[in-house]
This record gives structure tokens, C-alpha cells and sequence, in this order.
């Protein structure tokens, strides 16, 4: 078969792929942009959860402004083979492809331990549109009056807080001792716990599942560490994603967790970027390396690497974790480094009967924070986490009521409301 | 495209761009219904900031690049094409609170109950915005 030639070619399209494309089409209105997306169409992943909760019925991700993008998209296109001497990429189907400059955002995989039973009709994971048709479909022609989910992560409570919304009975199982470990400390989890627990899910902790059993091929039970039994319609196994790199094997691609990438988004390949869920980066305040999986970064890191595959050199900052859930009532925000480890850690916190406010500081610096139920300021501390503002001098203001622009020292604050063009 | 310029030395803190803000986007339009009769209660777009003898009225700036925009994952939040202006499509909205967490000025608000963005300006929708109209010292501009 002959090869496709591309200026530009995009292995996966979701979000970094698409923020990537954008970004390239302001800056080469002409070159070639062949973006290439196993799935048969453009979705935003998160919409998953709320299209199986009926919060939304379309799953695509800003259809509206794909035309003017002028890509040549292929669905259904799964990557199979990145040559290690050339810039040339092959798919399953035989499809070659010759780029000058490429992404790879070829995103995450489930994590799935092979449970015995996990092939049962019933039990699923959650994170492409198969398995949200999969789910949907079965949904439509089972009764589904008891749903049990294991992973009290991210995916976990957002598929939980769908199921919520159904009206179905939900049981939350956690190997930790509490939810959401790596974005909450013990007493947000307590905060999110009870809110589960009012919107009548169970949680149980510090136990996992270790057998699905069915009947006829369909799940019944899922069978818990601690010997009980669980009767279950439906199961989603959620406990993590890991970065969809297998394929890259032999490609010269340097990778530890997922793609190594520098502040460019570059790979140790000069031509080959990354960026999304696949991509290993810098943390913006530990300085380790890891794969942060948040759409805000994968935007970030997508519109970056779209810069330098044009030409420029734009450097991204370093990734930090932020996160938003809610359940019933309660709305969780959190960012940075919220359980610092021992050492010159500042703490500030405030907790009222339904709110808990913790920021955590370091030599002067916000580098965490947390919020339950009083979340509005939360992009004023994560654009200070950001942009690495010292806070020592208004540290005492940063958790009164009346805290906003005006607390910040006026340069800076003049600063950014004339990023748009204001005179203050 | 114009905007909304902010001049902290005329503003004297009155808030009047924060009720006729907050009457402009209510359902009924009357002041008196909308402090009063209307649930859930219409929110100001705009806030009135106060310290000392400093204030200032600080609304969405529609950045050039909205971060609220760029983390939308439902598409809510675009950008109009007239105006330029950043508005949020309620129907879209599932009220993650990523614009929230984007917002580096922290001026988006929630409707808590329906889960849907409160407030967010819309710069009035390419009328002269009643902040700026009803600004008796010239402390908001729109130009």
C-alpha cells in the first residue's frame, strides 16, 4: 500500500489531540493535518458518566468547530507500528502514514486485573463510548437495581455519581481507607463519604473484590476479600487507567510510565511529540516526573506541542493535578500537593458545619489546596499554585470571606485583568 | 472588539452595577420581583470588590484564551462570534465546576440546586452592559 504523506499527523484525537490541531491550524493555515482516532468519532470522555446519569445526550466533543479545523480525519484507525528509523506510522488495517512532525495522544487503557468472572455478562469498565454503549445497552434490557463499583478513584466516583442519578442502589468498594486518596486528605474524604452515604450509596473500605459469580453467564454476585458476597446487576471496574504505550514498543520512543517527554513535549525523537494521558511530564511542584490524566492538561500539553510542531518553542510549565467532584450536594475541588509529606508545610484551614477550606504553603508559595462546598475561589488559588505567586504577605487574607482580586498585591493584580486588554 | 475596562480610583463602591446587573438577568427584569420573588434568585454577574478606600467592579474579562473555554468538556462555554464575548450554553452545562477551577479570577458562579453555571457576564449580549450604563462615576467603560 503507498503512504499517506502528512505535514502533520495525529495518533489519537480526544482532547490533546484536538487543542493540538487548533493550535497547529492558527499557525499553518495550509499545511496537511491527517488525524488519526481509533474511536468512530469525537468525544470528550467525561461526558460518559453524564450521558449514562442522562445529563447530556451527546457525547462529541464541540462538533461545531471541527470543519474549520480542515483536518483528514480516519476513524477508526487503530496505530499498530511506529518504524524506529523513519517517520513512518502503520495502522492494523495496513494504512501508511509519512509525517514531518507527529503527536502521539494515543491516551489511557483500563486497568484490569483478571479477576475470575470478569468476562460475566454485567461487569464492565467505563472509559471509552463502547463501554458506555455497552452499559447503556445493557441497562435497556436488564433490570439493573444494584450496581456495584470497584475503585473509590476518580472514574470510580464520577461513574457512581451517574448511577446516583438513575436512582440505582450503588456500592462503592475502596482498597484504601478512605476515597480518593491522591486528591483528598482524610477529612474531604469524610465530607464525599457522607454524601455518598446520604445519597444512599455504601461504602466499603479497605477490602476489594476478588470473584464476579454469575448464572447462565450473567453476574449475580461479586464476591469481596473479606469472604461476602455482594449480589450484583451490574459491576464497573474502575480502578485506574494506565497510558496506552505497549504499542511503542520498539519505536526508539523513550518510555517509563508513559511517553518521556521534555518541557517541550517533545520525545528524545526530534519529529515525535506527546501530549494527554499518554505523556510523562514534570510535576509543576514536586518536580517528578509522572502522567498526570486531567483534561486540563492535556489541553495545556496539546496546544504546546502544537506550537513546536510549527516551529515555535514554547515550553510547558509542569503538570498539576487538580480535580472536581460532586455528589448530591457537595462539591469537592482540589489541586497540588494536598497530603505534604512531614516537613516545613504550612497549613491553613477552616471547617464549618457543611464546608471544609484547607490551603497548603510552602516557603511562601500556595502549592495545594482543597475545598468542600465553598469552591468558588478555586481558580484564584490554582492560578497562584500556577503561577508560583508568593502569598506570605497576604497568607492571613487567603481564607476570609471577603478574599478575592483585590487581596492580591496590585501589580499583580493589574497584571492579570490587563492580560485582556483592561486598564485598571 | 470592546471591553470592559475597570478604573479602580473612580469607583466608590456603591454596587449599582451589581443590581442592575443582577435585575438585567433576571426573569422578570423588575428590581423589586427579582431581590424578592424569583427562585432561585437571580446572582450579579459583576462583584464589587472592597478594601479600605480601594473597591472595584471586576466581571469575566473574555480572555483572549479562556481557560473556562479550553476545560469545558461539554462545549457550554464558546465564544461568540459577533461580540467575541465567552458565554456559557445552560442547556450544555452538567455543572462540573471546571470553569470554576479555571477561572483565575474567580468570577463564575454556581447554581447550586439545578447544577448549572449562575453567572457568568455575557457582556449584556452587545447591548452597552448595564454595569457600565448605570455607573454613576465613569468607574467602568466600555470601549
Amino acid at each position: 500500500m503507498n503512504d499517506i504523506e502528512t505535514r502533520y499527523l495525529l495518533v489519537g484525537f480526544s482532547v490533546a489531540g484536538w487543542w493540538c490541531a487548533r493550535t497547529i491550524r492558527e499557525r499553518d493555515r495550509k499545511g496537511k493535518i491527517v488525524a488519526i482516532t481509533k474511536e468512530n468519532g469525537i468525544y470528550s470522555p467525561p461526558l460518559f458518566t453524564y450521558y449514562l446519569g442522562n445529563r447530556v445526550s451527546d457525547i462529541r466533543y464541540r462538533p461545531e468547530w471541527i470543519e474549520n479545523l480542515d483536518l483528514d480525519l480516519i476513524y477508526g484507525g487503530e496505530a499498530k507500528t511506529l518504524e524506529k528509523e523513519n517517520n513512518r506510522l502503520i495502522l492494523s488495517s495496513g494504512e501508511s502514514f509519512v509525517f514531518e512532525k507527529a503527536l502521539i495522544a494515543t491516551g489511557g487503557l483500563p486497568v484490569a486485573p483478571p479477576l475470575p468472572g470478569k468476562e460475566l455478562e454485567g461487569v464492565f469498565t467505563f472509559t471509552t463510548p463502547r463501554d458506555m454503549q455497552k452499559v447503556s445497552e445493557f441497562m435497556k434490557h436488564h433490570r439493573v437495581e444494584r450496581v456495584t463499583i470497584l475503585g473509590g478513584g476518580f472514574i470510580g466516583l464520577k461513574t457512581a455519581e451517574a448511577f446516583i442519578e438513575l436512582g440505582v442502589k450503588v456500592t462503592l468498594v475502596e482498597l484504601a481507607n478512605r476515597l480518593l486518596q491522591n486528591m483528598l486528605d482524610e477529612k474531604s474524604s469524610y465530607y464525599l463519604e457522607s454524601a455518598l452515604n446520604r445519597a444512599g450509596v455504601e461504602v466499603i473500605k479497605e477490602d476489594t473484590i476478588v470473584e464476579f459469580q454469575g448464572q447462565g453467564g450473567k453476574l449475580t454476585d461479586a464476591i469481596l476479600k473479606s469472604g461476602e458476597h455482594l449480589p450484583s446487576d451490574l459491576a464497573v471496574i474502575a480502578i485506574g487507567v494506565r497510558p496506552n504505550i505497549d504499542w511503542l514498543r520498539g519505536s526508539g520512543i523513550e518510555i517509563n510510565r508513559g511517553i518521556i517527554v521534555d518541557e517541550f513535549q517533545q520525545s528524545q525523537r526530534p519529529d515525535i511529540f506527546a501530549a494527554g494521558d499518554i505523556a510523562e511530564t514534570k510535576n509543576l511542584i514536586t518536580g517528578e516526573r509522572n502522567v498526570v490524566a486531567i483534561w486540563p492538561e492535556a489541553v495545556k500539553q496539546g496546544k504546546v506541542a502544537g506550537e513546536n510542531m510549527t516551529g515555535s518553542r514554547v515550553s510547558y510549565p509542569g503538570s498539576l493535578p487538580v480535580n472536581t467532584v460532586s455528589v448530591g450536594e457537595v462539591a469537592l475541588i482540589s489541586a497540588g500537593l494536598v497530603n505534604p509529606p512531614l516537613g516545613d508545610f504550612e497549613l491553613l484551614t477552616e471547617v464549618t458545619n457543611d464546608s471544609y477550606r484547607k490551603l497548603v504553603l510552602k516557603d511562601g508559595y500556595l502549592v495545594g489546596m482543597i475545598l468542600v462546598n465553598k469552591i468558588e475561589k478555586a481558580g484564584i488559588y490554582i492560578n497562584l499554585i500556577r503561577q508560583k505567586v508568593k502569598v506570605d504577605d497576604f497568607k492571613d487574607r487567603l481564607l476570609k470571606e471577603d478574599f478575592g482580586m483585590i487581596s492580591l498585591p496590585a501589580e499583580y493584580r493589574k497584571h492579570l485583568v490587563e492580560g485582556a486588554s483592561i486598564e485598571v | 472588539m470592546k471591553k470592559i475596562h475597570i478604573h479602580e480610583e473612580y469607583c466608590i463602591g456603591c454596587r449599582l452595577c451589581e443590581i442592575n446587573c443582577l435585575v438585567k438577568h433576571s426573569r422578570s427584569g423588575k428590581i423589586v420581583k427579582a431581590f424578592r420573588g424569583e427562585e432561585p434568585r437571580p446572582l450579579p454577574r459583576v462583584r464589587v470588590e472592597e478594601e479600605g478606600y480601594l473597591s472595584f467592579a471586576l466581571q469575566c474579562r473574555h480572555c483572549d484564551e479562556a481557560l473556562c473555554l479550553e476545560n469545558c468538556p461539554t462545549g457550554a462555554m464558546y465564544r461568540d462570534e459577533e461580540t467575541q464575548a465567552v458565554l456559557c450554553d445552560e442547556n450544555k452545562c452538567v455543572g462540573c465546576w471546571m470553569c470554576i477551577m479555571s477561572c483565575p479570577l474567580g468570577v463564575i458562579k454556581r447554581e447550586e440546586k439545578t447544577k448549572k453555571v449562575a453567572s457568568k457576564c455575557d457582556l449584556c449580549r452587545g447591548e452597552t452592559p448595564v454595569c457600565v450604563k448605570n455607573c454613576p462615576n465613569e468607574a467602568l467603560t466600555y470601549e
